[in-house]
């Protein structure tokens, strides 16, 4: 998909904006994702191969916004309200209804002043979870569903709750626990 | 669909005679308005300048009243009003919001039986059992952040901050700042 160009399958008549790349085998459902879409970055949002922005996902960007999203990425619903860097790592599954702003109380457009946030690979945030400015998520790590996150979560850590504590741990990629074979 | 319908392009003057809008209102989506039943007049009043982005609903039953100050900012307000709702001057309302007025069922589980049966899709609504309705004031210059839910009988003073995923089930102090499930004060804010 080439940015500057509707997307065939949609229903919304406006192009996708010029500082947008998508990479190969990727999906976006619709240029709707950026009704409030106000980056002037070179390259305001930037999608790896391979990865799907379905329905409900939305990029609230602020001037000075900008969102890269790795390869093989499923971002089921996140609104991401931005005037700062967002990061969102290889293979990471954002599920519905997640938020993830510069501010508690954000707007479309993204005013927020605060750091940016970042998702190392691998991450998989639950349903409603909410990440706010300058939020680091380490590879592999798992954020529950209507999580509240405003301090940065060590990799392979499960957070949950509000504000989001880490309740456990997910195995790490080569470590084997005992009894297999 | 027509784009019209979700860039604030639309014919406001096609909202019901008791929807009051000040000037310089942006109403983005037409389908905000689409659960809006209200009997009452004016059954939602909009100051001057109030933008209401695409995820917010009035969801507004024949029995309710919403009012909104001047300059406030609904991003993904969801209400749910049956009886008296009323938002100060320059209020923000960030995204995945929801304010209630009422539980709108029962919780005695014997009167909630006849509830479910009056609300089946043939039943007859005109034997619900009575709502318990508590009105919500939200005063001038308060954030309500993400994801928060905002439960009935509830007043938040001036200049109050509730937090991304506050669950507000009692008063707010003005000036004060409240997070968690349910809300509690974290910071008290200056005294008046």
């Amino acid at each position: 998909m080439s940015a500057g160009h509707t997307l065939a399958h949609d229903w919304f008549p406006r192009a996708i904006p010029d500082n947008v790349v998508i990479g190969d085998r990727s999906w976006l459902y619709s240029a709707y994702a950026f009704l409030h879409y106000r980056s002037r970055r070179p390259c305001g949002v930037r999608i790896g191969h391979d990865s799907g922005i379905y329905h409900g996902s939305f990029f609230e960007l602020g001037s000075d916004g900008e969102v890269e999203i790795g390869h093989y990425c499923s971002i089921v619903g996140a609104v991401i309200s931005t005037n700062r860097r967002v990061v969102i790592g290889d293979y990471s599954l954002i599920a519905h209804e997640v938020v993830l702003a510069d501010a508690d109380a954000a707007v479309p457009g993204g005013r927020g002043t605060g750091p940016g946030i970042e998702l190392g690979r691998n991450c998989w945030v639950g349903m409603r979870a909410v990440l706010l400015a300058g939020v680091r998520v380490g590879e592999g790590a798992v954020v529950g569903a209507a999580a509240v996150v405003r301090e940065d979560v060590p990799p392979y850590a499960i957070v949950a709750g509000n504000p989001a504590r880490v309740v456990g741990a997910v195995r790490r990629p080569g470590v084997h626990t005992g009894g297999g074979a | 669909m027509d784009a019209a319908d979700v860039t604030g392009d639309w014919d406001y003057r096609t909202l019901p005679a008791n929807v009051r809008i000040g000037e310089g209102c942006y109403l983005e989506r037409r389908g905000s308005f689409g659960r809006f039943r209200s009997s009452r007049d004016p059954g939602l009043t909009l100051g001057r300048s109030v933008q209401v982005y695409t995820w917010t609903t009035f969801n507004v039953e024949p029995s309710g009243a919403v009012e909104v100050g001047d300059g406030s900012v609904l991003v993904g307000a969801v209400f749910m009003c049956a009886g008296d709702i009323t938002l100060g001057r320059r209020v923000t309302v960030s995204y995945c919001v929801t304010i209630a007025d009422s539980d709108f069922h029962p919780l005695d589980p014997e009167l909630r039986t006849r509830d479910a049966v009056a609300n089946a899709p043939e039943g007859d609504r005109s034997t619900r059992p009575p709502l318990e309705v508590r009105p919500i004031h939200i005063e001038d210059d308060v954030w309500i952040g993400i994801g928060a839910i905002v439960l009935k009988g509830v007043r938040i003073g001036r200049g109050a901050r509730v937090e991304a995923g506050a669950v507000v089930t009692r008063d707010v102090a003005v000036g004060a700042t409240i997070a968690g499930n349910p809300a509690r004060v974290v910071d008290r804010g200056v005294s008046p």
